[in-house]
């Protein structure tokens, strides 16, 4: 995943960041401007309902009450002693054949005048009248209900079955006569006129009007399959919807107001704004659909998605085309910096003049490019100059190499000895020497030294050592007496590397007897034939080339056929171990003991082996110098 | 579906409609009784049925029994006739121009006061279903309070158990007899009013009337326990044709219980019925009916179609102590199979 981000372009993280800032601004901007027009446009659309319900509520209820008001004229007409009932008849039916609404009317005098009911109704503006048969009529509810509560009463809508047969609503009247009811009076309205009047949809172009009884029936609704089958409440069970009972109980309690309508009744996601009609207690409601209702509302906000839409599209074009052209001199810069990386410091950074800021890393890299280049050229030209050191340094080995005698069975063909040395310095050269030669026929000297310090000086000091004491040998044959001439060239010279220890023997090769000097050197053994050793720890004088009146003295050895001698410089005692432990005399000497048959090239590299297993591992190193020497072995041909 | 149960109403009307201008030929479909139907015949052994009231989910079990074929597999062909008074339709039967009516208990007994004119060939009705309510706005919160007020009866025979019960609560009121509207009790124009809980009660609902609104008094919880609507023929029908009786009160018992197990194919049945005969119908008051009807007439699996001897002798007692009722009958007179 962060691999994935540090991969992504820079066009892609500034369309992504920006887009997805707009987004969430085009969202946020979407559901405010939703919910403001929203609530505008309800308002108006529920201000336009109430109006529509209005205009229906003053229609029927000028019928209603027009109703009323005829049948009070009829009713002074019936209890009008100074008229006939001949002249009562002509006066109500002309009040039939006038009014139009009114679809019939009935008479009805009590039940124990014994005296049936008559129906009064025009058919094609021919007036008819007929008696009501049976005594069902007393049961119903224009008759029973006036007779029982003693007031006028709008019946529910029924069938007159002995009138013209239709469906009607009816005004019945109690007729009084000093204070005892003494008839009724029933004016009768068609249903359906009213249904007409409530759902005309000439008046409705986005909703629906209809109209519910006092008992909650919906007496008048564009659907008919609804219309004196269910009410409110009979809705309100069949989809279970709690809200249409809250309505049709604000309805038939003759209150006004909206509400929402949501479930899966008729009524679903519907606004529904109510009203009663005074005259009757009936209630008109209309209803619309909310999606109609917030049809506008919902082109607006289209508008503005597809808006949103091409904005962020544009938006998005142009961010790409400007992160391209601010992406392409970084693509140069990145080639560039590729190319001095690969080692071409020549490389042209390109310029660009997109923004100050890669103006800036244009300019800084070429910066960088010109240091480079310098800093790679001093460093070439110091690489030079140490190369050049170096091969000086090997070919002053080779030097000193070729100042130490070459290792041969017999050296000097002198008979009488084998002699093998080995010197192998800590770095390219080293301040370690061995050397011998012979003074003259009889005498054979020898010599072991150790220069303070490493490198090229102690190497020069070597040298002079070497080459001073073969000058000056023919004219000495003591041990002491050389190195007395030898620390007086030292010391005279002020070397400032003058600091040697040496040990030198002179052996006269006839008798054996062998003289040496040891200044400031580590001891001497003499191996014997039988593989014992002998130390020889004295010294005759502190190191060489300090002290120019330097008392040197001497020992002598006589050595006896096959005895081997020993030398060695501190490279050997001073090896350290792993564990930083210094081999020591102690360990040299074990090494010795455990020496096979004497042979001084065996010997030498013997030993060299052991230091070297012994400091194996260990970063310590110094000049390893050995020489071993034997006198008359009896294995000498 | 509806296609379907649209051509089956269409074809029971049509039936009815036929059988309606055949009942006077119904001498020449009768046998002489001695033999058996073929039971897989399609003109099966007519029994002419008269419905109490207009369709509803209050008859579902006979209306289920048609509309699924259950009379026909018993070698019954059932002819509807038309509606009409409970008086009138006692006489057809004694006349032998209808040969089963569906009467409350009360009334039947009622009937037979003088002689035996019909016996009962199953109990439909197990309980009684009535109701008295009253708004407790009225002030009426008890049986106590319905004293002096005003009672809204019907006009029919139905009314005896209420006036018996009052009467048994020693409870006096004003009566005022009603039709089937229960407009005059909403408009405040009787402050009681008697109603059947599986119909007016509802109705009373579905016009706004909440339940806590009410008092009601429960007959049937109140003790009075006399069940409502039974199947009765003439005694010379039923000694003429016991299996025939047998079979059709059967084929009831099956068309009740397919009903009940079908809800919702019984109230699409009952609801084209009603649209057919173009009264006012709506879905949620049939289902409570037929809801309530499962109550009423299988209060328990066992007890489906049967008259049971104490709800008799409940009934027969209460009509001697509220009227001068001349004789007893017996149990087994009034219904042959219990004496089985």
């Amino acid at each position: 995943m962060a691999q994935n981000k540090v991969n992504k372009s820079l066009a892609y993280q500034l369309i992504s960041f920006v887009l997805t800032f707009m987004l969430i601004i085009f969202i946020v901007a979407i559901f405010v401007t939703r919910s403001i027009y929203s609530k505008v446009m309800l308002d108006i659309q529920l201000s336009n309902m109430q109006h529509l319900a209005h205009e229906r509520i003053y229609l029927i209820d000028g019928i209603l009450s027009k109703v009323e008001a005829l049948a009070k004229i009829a009713r002074s007409v019936a209890v009008d002693h100074d008229l006939s009932d001949t002249e009562k008849e002509i006066m109500l039916r002309s009040l039939l054949l006038d009014n139009p609404e009114v679809h019939s009317l009935c008479t009805a005098a009590k039940a124990s005048d014994g005296v049936p009911p008559k129906v009064m109704y025009t058919i094609r503006h021919r007036f008819l009248q007929r008696e009501i048969q049976g005594q069902d009529y007393l049961y119903q509810d224009w008759y029973q209900i006036p007779h029982n509560t003693g007031k006028p009463y709008w019946t529910e809508p029924w069938i007159d079955s002995q009138g013209k047969g239709e469906m009607v609503i009816s005004y019945s009247m109690p007729l009084y006569q000093k204070g005892d009811i003494t008839g009724f009076l029933r004016f009768d309205i068609e249903l359906k006129y009213l249904q007409e009047l409530t759902t005309n949809p000439d008046h409705f172009k986005l909703g629906s009007s209809f109209l519910v009884s006092s008992t909650g029936t919906l007496v008048a609704h564009r659907d008919l399959d609804l219309v004196m089958n269910q009410s409110l409440f009979s809705l309100a069970q069949e989809y279970n919807d709690p809200l249409l009972s809250s309505l049709g109980e604000a309805m038939i309690a003759g209150e006004s107001g909206y509400i929402k309508i949501d479930g899966k009744s008729p009524f679903k996601n519907s606004w529904v704004y109510y009203q009663n009609i005074m005259s009757n207690r009936w209630s008109v409601g209309v209803s619309i659909e909310e999606s109609v209702l917030m049809e506008d509302v919902n082109l607006i906000l289209l508008i503005q998605t597809f808006t949103s839409i091409l904005i962020f599209l544009l938006v998005g074009i142009a961010i790409y085309a400007r992160a391209l052209s601010v992406s392409r001199p970084l693509k140069k810069l990145a080639k560039a910096a590729d190319r001095i990386g690969a080692g071409d410091f020549d490389a042209e950074i390109p310029l660009s003049d997109k923004s100050q800021e890669i103006v800036t890393l244009s300019l800084s890299f070429s910066a960088m490019q010109k240091s480079l280049k310098e800093y790679i050229q001093n460093l070439r030209i110091t690489t030079e100059e140490k190369n050049q050191i170096r091969g000086d340094v090997i070919y002053a080995s080779e030097i000193q190499t070729k100042l130490v005698p070459t290792n041969v069975e017999h050296p000097l063909e002198i008979k009488e000895l084998r002699a093998y040395g080995i010197l192998k310095p800590a770095g390219d050269i080293g301040g370690d020497l061995y050397d011998y030669f012979m003074i003259d026929d009889d005498h054979f000297c020898f010599v072991i030294a150790d220069v303070l310090g490493k490198g090229i000086v102690a190497a020069m000091a070597m040298t002079m050592v070497s080459t001073l004491l073969l000058s000056i040998a023919p004219y000495y044959k003591s041990s002491k007496e050389l190195l007395w001439e030898l620390n007086k060239f030292l010391s005279r010279n002020n070397i400032e590397s003058n600091f040697v220890t040496a040990l030198l023997g002179v052996i006269q090769l006839s008798s054996g007897r062998l003289e040496y000097s040891n200044c400031g050197h580590l001891p001497l053994y003499i191996r014997k034939m039988d593989r014992s050793f002998v130390k020889y720890g004295q010294t005759h004088s502190t190191a060489l080339g300090v002290f120019e009146n330097l008392e040197i003295g001497s020992d002598i050895i006589q050595l006896n056929t096959g005895d081997e001698i020993i030398l060695y410089t501190d490279g050997v005692t001073e090896a350290m171990n792993i564990e930083e432990e210094f081999m020591g005399l102690k360990g040299l000497e074990e090494i010795i003991q455990g020496l096979p048959m004497p042979n001084p090239e065996n010997t030498a590299k013997s030993i060299l082996n052991k230091v070297q297993d012994f400091a194996r591992g260990s970063t310590h190193k110094d000049d390893i110098t050995l020489l071993v020497i034997d006198y008359k072995h009896p294995g000498i041909t | 579906m509806r296609p379907f149960r649209l051509i089956l109403v269409a074809g029971i009307m049509v039936l009815c409609i036929v059988l309606l201008s055949s009942c006077k030929g119904r001498s020449s479909d009768r046998g002489d009784g001695s033999s058996d139907p073929d039971i897989s015949s399609r003109d099966g052994f007519v029994i002419r049925y008269c419905p109490k009231w207009q369709p509803q989910a209050q008859f579902a079990g006979i209306y289920m029994a048609i509309n699924k074929g259950l009379y026909a597999q018993y070698g019954l062909d059932v002819q509807v006739q038309e509606l009409m008074q409970a008086s009138d339709a006692i006489d057809s039967v004694s006349e032998g121009s209808l040969d089963v009516v569906p009467l409350d208990l009360l009334a039947a007994i009622i009937a037979n006061s003088e002689k035996t004119r019909l016996v009962n060939i199953g109990q439909i009705s197990q309980k009684n279903t009535m109701l008295l309510v009253a708004k407790k706005s009225k002030q009426i919160n008890s049986l106590a309070d319905f004293e002096g007020k005003r009672i809204g009866i019907w006009r029919s025979s139905s009314n005896l158990i209420t006036k018996a019960f009052l009467k048994e609560q020693g409870i006096s009121m004003q009566f005022v007899t009603i039709d089937w509207s229960i407009n005059l009790f909403l408009q405040g124009g009787v402050d009681v009013i008697n109603a059947m809980r599986y119909n007016e009660y509802h109705q009373m609902l579905q016009a706004g009337l909440k339940k806590e609104e009410l008092f009601i008094a429960d007959l049937h919880e109140l003790g009075c326990r006399i069940p409502d609507e039974g199947l009765y023929v003439k005694p010379e029908f039923y000694q003429e044709h016991p299996k025939q009786c047998k079979a059709f009160m059967q084929a009831t018992k099956d068309g009740w219980l397919y009903a009940f197990s079908h809800p919702e194919e019984t109230v699409d049945v009952v609801m084209d019925l009603m649209h057919a005969a173009k009264i006012r119908a709506n879905r949620a008051h049939q289902i409570w009916m037929l809801n309530e009807m499962k109550k009423n007439v299988m209060p328990s699996a066992a007890e489906i179609g049967i008259l049971k001897k104490e709800d008799y002798q409940r009934a027969l007692n209460l009509l001697k102590a509220e009227m001068d009722f001349p004789r007893d009958i017996a149990f087994e007179e009034f219904y042959p199979n219990g004496a089985k």
